[in-house]
């Protein structure tokens, strides 16, 4: 278990360590705060539009920083050499491509968390807007919930950089962090001055279940990535992987028209269309609880599968 | 009776390209035989399959023929593997890392706990010279300084057999002479050490068996006192020997 938590907690700070990283936690939860200012359109309800960036926002982003971390932490590693040293020492190579890749999921799940939070902040602050715009205001933003949104991720930055100055932290890895841990302190202080009054815990945490079914999904490709960067180069990983994600996402009409190639994918990959829920809360509405589960089993099932292909292609790798 | 740290027999390494036609022929018969607490030198000009040679002892590469054991059993089994460290040609270590969590990284690796762990890595970066540089990161670290740090994560375990690939390279004259003598320390407590180097002079100083390797074979060798013993020259007898029979 020590061996695991080494490796795990190593490649979590790698991934967190990037300029990619810092770059892409800051767009997307910049991206996600300032929805509500660019709301235009409805599309039938108030909060659809952040909702709906947020879970772009953990799809896109999310993705690229995920599988590029898993594809560093382990492909560059073996390339490298630096996985050598570990693989000569008593550490099994399954142990070594399960720590390594869950240490990713951690630095994932990390930032859907930050994207979740700041989805439901940015949510609240689009229907408190279209409130005050209804009863007459001239406002269409609330401004609380813009100013601790974007205030605090910018602050975590700030943070970060007097940390790196004073204390001599790693810069990267704790803006990330410290973007990260923002949120809910933004979201705390939209909710003391009023961002949730009259609505229930009940109706925001509706927005989870809609987080965590694509975090799923986004899992599987991440141990997608980790499993061909044990045999392939980074850019023929990138290459498979955006036509493996393609597939997901036509997975349906290719169903349609031929079964057993629907059956294919299905057995080997998360269909996009199945985990993305936005829909199901359109008019206050829920996704099933049944559903959740077992879309989850779904993508539990897909990861163990592509960690076990990874570590059968790292025990048949040679490393010279 | 002396026991056998690492033996190898008829070793041979045939490098493929995608369609398994054969490459290049790296290793072609080796036979080795390392005692415990020698210091055995495994020499041989560029590309004569000395670190393929050292992979296919770590397991990191299967032998086309030939067998290998390490205290007795296989590479591939985990009890020898725990019980050797290892030191690579090249300092391949995370950047993002201080020095000190760098050896507290492998410390992991090794099984060792926090507080055996924690004194075991200030001992180490103390030995190799890097106290006061223990909380910065090695991605700023020149290549020798660097090469420190991969020293004190190769002996954090305390291991029985030390693989060491090119030691001194990127180290000053004063860590060259630090590394021979922590060598010569760690075999006089019993640590048995393989170890490749150009650096002919140095190896006749530390080793006290050699082997000299040249196009995959195994073409000379014996031990350090009889070479030096037979030798005109006894400053530069394993140099002489070495052109003699690579030549």
């Amino acid at each position: 278990m020590r061996r695991f938590l080494a490796l795990a907690r190593t490649a979590a700070l790698e991934a967190l360590a990037e300029p990619l990283s810092a770059v892409l936690f800051l767009s997307a939860l910049l991206m996600v705060h300032l929805a509500p200012v660019f709301h235009y359109h409805r599309f039938g309800e108030a909060a659809r539009l952040p909702r709906e960036c947020g879970l772009s926002a953990l799809l896109v982003f999310g993705l690229v920083f995920a599988t590029s971390a898993a594809v560093r932490t382990i492909g560059r590693e073996l390339s490298s050499g630096t996985a050598s040293v570990a693989l000569a020492l008593a550490v099994p190579r399954a142990m070594f491509h399960c720590a390594k890749t869950a240490g990713v999921f951690f630095a994932f799940l990390l930032f859907a968390a930050a994207a979740a939070t700041a989805t439901i902040l940015a949510e609240r602050t689009s229907v408190l807007g279209a409130h005050i715009a209804a009863m007459g205001g001239d406002a269409r933003i609330w401004g609380p919930g813009l100013a601790s949104g974007v205030g605090t991720t910018l602050l975590a930055f700030g943070a970060a950089a007097a940390a790196n100055r004073f204390l001599n932290w790693r810069f990267c890895s704790s803006a990330c962090l410290l973007t990260a841990v923002a949120q809910p302190v933004a979201l705390s202080a939209a909710a003391a001055m009023g961002g949730f009054a009259g609505e229930s815990f009940s109706s925001v945490a509706r927005t989870v279940p809609a987080f965590m079914l694509l975090a799923g999904a986004c899992l599987v490709f991440i141990a997608i990535a980790a499993a061909l960067a044990t045999r392939l180069g980074q850019a023929t990983v990138a290459a498979v992987l955006s036509g493996a994600v393609a597939v997901s996402f036509l997975a349906e009409p290719v169903a349609s028209a031929c079964r057993p190639a629907g059956w294919a994918i299905r057995a080997l990959l998360p269909v996009i269309s199945e985990f993305w829920k936005a829909d199901a809360l359109l008019g206050g509405g829920v996704i099933a609880a049944a559903e959740v589960a077992r879309l989850l089993s779904v993508a539990a099932l897909l990861m163990a599968l592509w960690l076990g292909v990874g570590s059968a292609l790292l025990a048949g790798r040679e490393l010279p | 009776m002396s026991e056998r740290v690492v033996e190898t027999k008829g070793l041979v390494k045939t490098f493929r390209d995608f369609w398994l036609r054969p490459v290049a022929e790296a290793v072609r018969g080796v036979d080795l035989s390392l005692e415990r607490g020698e210091v055995f030198g495994l020499l041989g000009p560029n590309g004569s399959g000395k670190s393929t040679t050292i992979k296919m002892i770590l397991g990191l590469l299967r032998p086309s023929a030939g067998e290998v054991r390490l205290f007795g059993m296989p590479p591939s089994d985990r009890r020898a593997r725990a019980r050797l460290g290892y030191l690579p040609e090249l300092s391949y270590l995370h950047p993002f890392l201080t020095a000190r969590e760098t050896v507290r990284y492998y410390a992991g690796l090794s099984q060792m706990s926090g507080k055996a762990a924690r004194a075991r890595v200030d001992e180490l970066l103390g030995i190799v010279g890097l106290k006061g540089n223990e909380d910065r990161r090695v991605g700023g670290f020149s290549k020798g300084m660097a090469r420190r740090v991969a020293f004190a994560a190769a002996l954090v375990a305390n291991p029985e057999l030390l693989v060491l690939d090119e030691p001194t390279s990127g180290l000053d004259p004063i860590g060259t002479r630090e590394v021979k003598a922590l060598v010569r320390r760690l075999a006089s407590e019993g640590m048995t050490v393989l170890i490749t180097s150009h650096q002919l002079f140095d190896m006749q100083d530390i080793c006290s068996r050699v082997s000299i390797l040249s196009h995959g074979r195994v073409v000379g060798g014996g031990s350090v006192a009889d070479i030096v013993a037979r030798a005109p020259d006894k400053r530069h007898a394993l140099e002489d020997y070495f052109a003699e029979v690579v030549a």
